[in-house]
């Protein structure tokens, strides 16, 4: 038991960071499918510059940097450009997970897994029994999780920005009017989007493992999307959600290592998409009640070539 | 110029651009661009069987992008292609390996027939959701083709895993050779003729039939279309149910065109290149053809080019990720901007 808790711990905290992300880009009106990208490129850029430099810090400084600068790309593209969200959003993962696989080869010349010696820190060691199992061997970004967590709550509920942010999501027109600018605001919620991701991806390769592979976040982004919905697009909301996620994967986890004689592992791994979906679902009928959300959301999906 | 050759050069224009970047990421991490680009040539049509592998490739991309082509005309988003695609190859499978004493053409109807099935209703269950609850199709088409991965590699690692296979990659027996409609090279007369006829099938329900016009009214409005008496539910079931039929096509053909047998994870960007071809090829079906041939082709070549140059094969990947990140990019926002930036330079 102590270790699902444990492994829920360590499976949600990417998630989480991922969704906050989300929860940004969905209030500025965004429906951001490039977040796996995102995730993917920092986790690839912490260990690339991690272990070139030897130093995780630098490491995670490039990735935040490197997710920085496409998110800019992807805001340009949608914005100014006015390309299609969820087409350049999915363009944006498949640049992240071919971007990192072709660079593993060319730059590293290794095809599947770096390995790496550079590791976040984890506080909290050494603990073999008891419920102390629960919170050891974390790295940091699983500690400041859920600080991250009331910190997007605190900015979106209480800023000046977070309250431009819930304008321009809903009622861009309206923001207009009162002096805003729509673009230069989801500018930066897709900048703090793209952060989170870099944080996201590095907990991934570099905090709970110790290596980057091709493919490594396997549709995570895309889940952490779904805990935006599932937690009605709330920071605390898509946290639960993202934990609970977290405890799916978990599960699949401990009972691929006890029951895989009677249940084939490939169920197994079904079960967080089976979820996903029933999640999509049920937050879909949650967003009808809220008329409001429902005219920003339909806002971003116009399918407009 | 008229507004359809406006947006096709528009269109080539963008995906050289996607190009170029792309040949400037190569270029910057050491490989030799005209090596590359020789390469790809050859690859995809001077090199012997190059062009016959190129149209392997596009076959594929052209039936799964058809179908991508249906549901984005009426305004729904299914992307999930991929798992429909696998779906069909595995049900085509089943019946294959299941009744292989049986007389060869009935064997390979029904599979195929089982193949569509499969894929309509991979595909109309999300589409369902959508009709039915307003349940997001982006997502849920996606989770489906996760689903369907890992179907395919159950069943290939599981119940239908060749016993005498060896090597770490799961795959299935092989069907019978009378049961192939191709050789090795996944070209043949039949599947050519058949997938000809089905691009002009496409064509004709989208452009000369009713149920073409109301998918085409409930894409550009849904809530005009409803008003006009048009049931929206069931014209965009139909549009699911087609696109998935026609992914599911597209594994049948696979497998008893050039396959025969069924490997864990097989072709594993179609799906999503598939929803490149059909943007690029702007939504219309002769251009979705073209496109096809032209992704084939690269496809084809990355396949080639480790004989002349070792660069590594996701590099294509990459580049469809550049091509769909600026495909959609609007002709007339840049037009805005460069006049907004004329008219008042200092702003």
């Amino acid at each position: 038991m102590e270790q699902i808790l444990a492994t829920t711990l360590r499976s949600a905290a990417p998630l989480v960071l991922v969704a906050m992300a989300g929860v940004f880009a969905f209030r500025a009106g965004i429906f951001h499918l490039g977040l796996e990208g995102l995730m993917i490129a920092g986790a690839f850029t912490t260990v690339a510059v991690g272990d070139t430099t030897g130093s995780v810090e630098l490491g995670v400084l490039a990735a935040i940097g490197v997710c920085l600068l496409l998110s800019a790309l992807y805001w340009w593209v949608i914005g100014p450009l006015g390309a299609n969200v969820i087409i350049a959003g999915l363009g944006l993962t498949s640049i992240g997970l071919g971007g990192t696989a072709y660079a593993l080869g060319a730059i590293f010349d290794v095809r599947g897994s770096l390995f790496t010696d550079v590791v976040l820190p984890r506080p909290v060691r050494d603990v073999t029994s008891g419920a102390g199992v629960i919170i050891a061997e974390h790295s940091i970004f699983v500690w400041i999780t859920p600080l991250i967590v009331l910190a997007a709550w605190v900015v979106l509920r209480r800023s000046r920005f977070g309250l431009r942010l819930a304008a321009v999501g809903e009622y861009p027109f309206a923001a207009r009017s009162a002096g805003v600018n729509p673009s230069m605001v989801r500018l930066q919620a897709i900048l703090i989007a793209g952060a989170l991701c870099a944080l996201g991806g590095a907990e991934l390769s570099v905090g709970a493992l110790r290596n980057f592979t091709e493919n490594m976040t396997n549709g995570r982004g895309f889940i952490a999307f779904v805990a935006v919905i599932f937690g009605a697009w709330h920071p605390i909301g898509a946290a639960f959600a993202g934990l609970f996620f977290g405890f799916a994967d978990a599960i699949g986890i401990q009972s691929q290592i006890n029951i895989t004689e009677r249940v084939p592992r490939e169920f197994v791994l079904m079960i967080p998409f089976v979820l996903t979906i029933f999640a999509v679902w049920l937050g879909g009928l949650w967003r009808r009640r809220s008329l409001e959300a429902e005219a920003g959301y339909a806002e971003l999906r116009e399918p407009d070539f | 110029m008229t507004s359809g050759l406006r947006r096709a050069v528009w269109t080539v224009v963008l995906v050289v651009a996607s190009f170029l970047i792309t040949a400037l990421i190569l270029r910057v991490s050491g490989y030799s661009v005209g090596d590359v680009f020789s390469g790809i040539i050859q690859g995809a049509i001077t090199a012997t069987g190059a062009s016959t592998s190129s149209i392997r490739w596009a076959i594929p991309l052209l039936l799964i992008a058809l179908g991508v082509v249906i549901g984005f005309r009426a305004g729904f988003f299914n992307i999930g292609g991929q798992g429909q695609f696998y779906m069909g190859a595995c049900s085509a499978l089943a019946i294959s390996l299941g009744w292989r004493e049986g007389p060869a053409g009935l064997v390979i109807l029904c599979g195929t027939l089982a193949a569509m099935l499969a894929g309509v209703l991979w595909s109309l269950f999300p589409g369902w959701l959508r009709v039915r609850f307003g349940t997001d199709e982006v997502l849920t088409t996606l989770m489906m083709s996760f689903i369907g991965a890992l179907v395919l590699q159950y069943l290939t690692a599981g119940p239908m895993r060749n016993p005498q296979g060896t090597g770490q990659t799961a795959a299935s027996e092989r069907i019978p050779e009378a049961f192939r409609l191709t050789g090795g090279s996944g070209v043949s007369l039949t599947v050519l003729l058949l997938v000809a006829g089905v691009t002009v099938l496409v064509w004709l329900v989208l452009e000369r039939t009713r149920f073409g016009l109301t998918m085409t009214l409930v894409g550009r409005n849904a809530t005009m279309a409803r008003w006009q008496g048009i049931n929206v539910r069931r014209v965009g079931l139909g549009a699911f149910a087609l696109s998935g039929a026609l992914a599911g096509l597209a594994g049948a053909v696979e497998l008893y065109g050039p396959a025969a047998r069924l490997v864990t994870g097989f072709s594993p960007e179609v799906g999503f290149t598939a929803v490149v071809v059909a943007l690029v090829g702007l939504l219309n079906v002769w251009g979705t053809v073209v496109a096809a041939i032209f992704f084939g082709g690269l496809q084809a070549a990355i396949l080639f080019l480790p004989i002349v140059t070792d660069l590594p094969p996701p590099a294509l990947v990459l580049l469809h990720g550049m091509v769909a990140f600026l495909v959609t990019i609007k002709f007339r926002a840049v037009r805005r901007r460069r006049a907004a930036q004329t008219e008042a330079p200092a702003g």
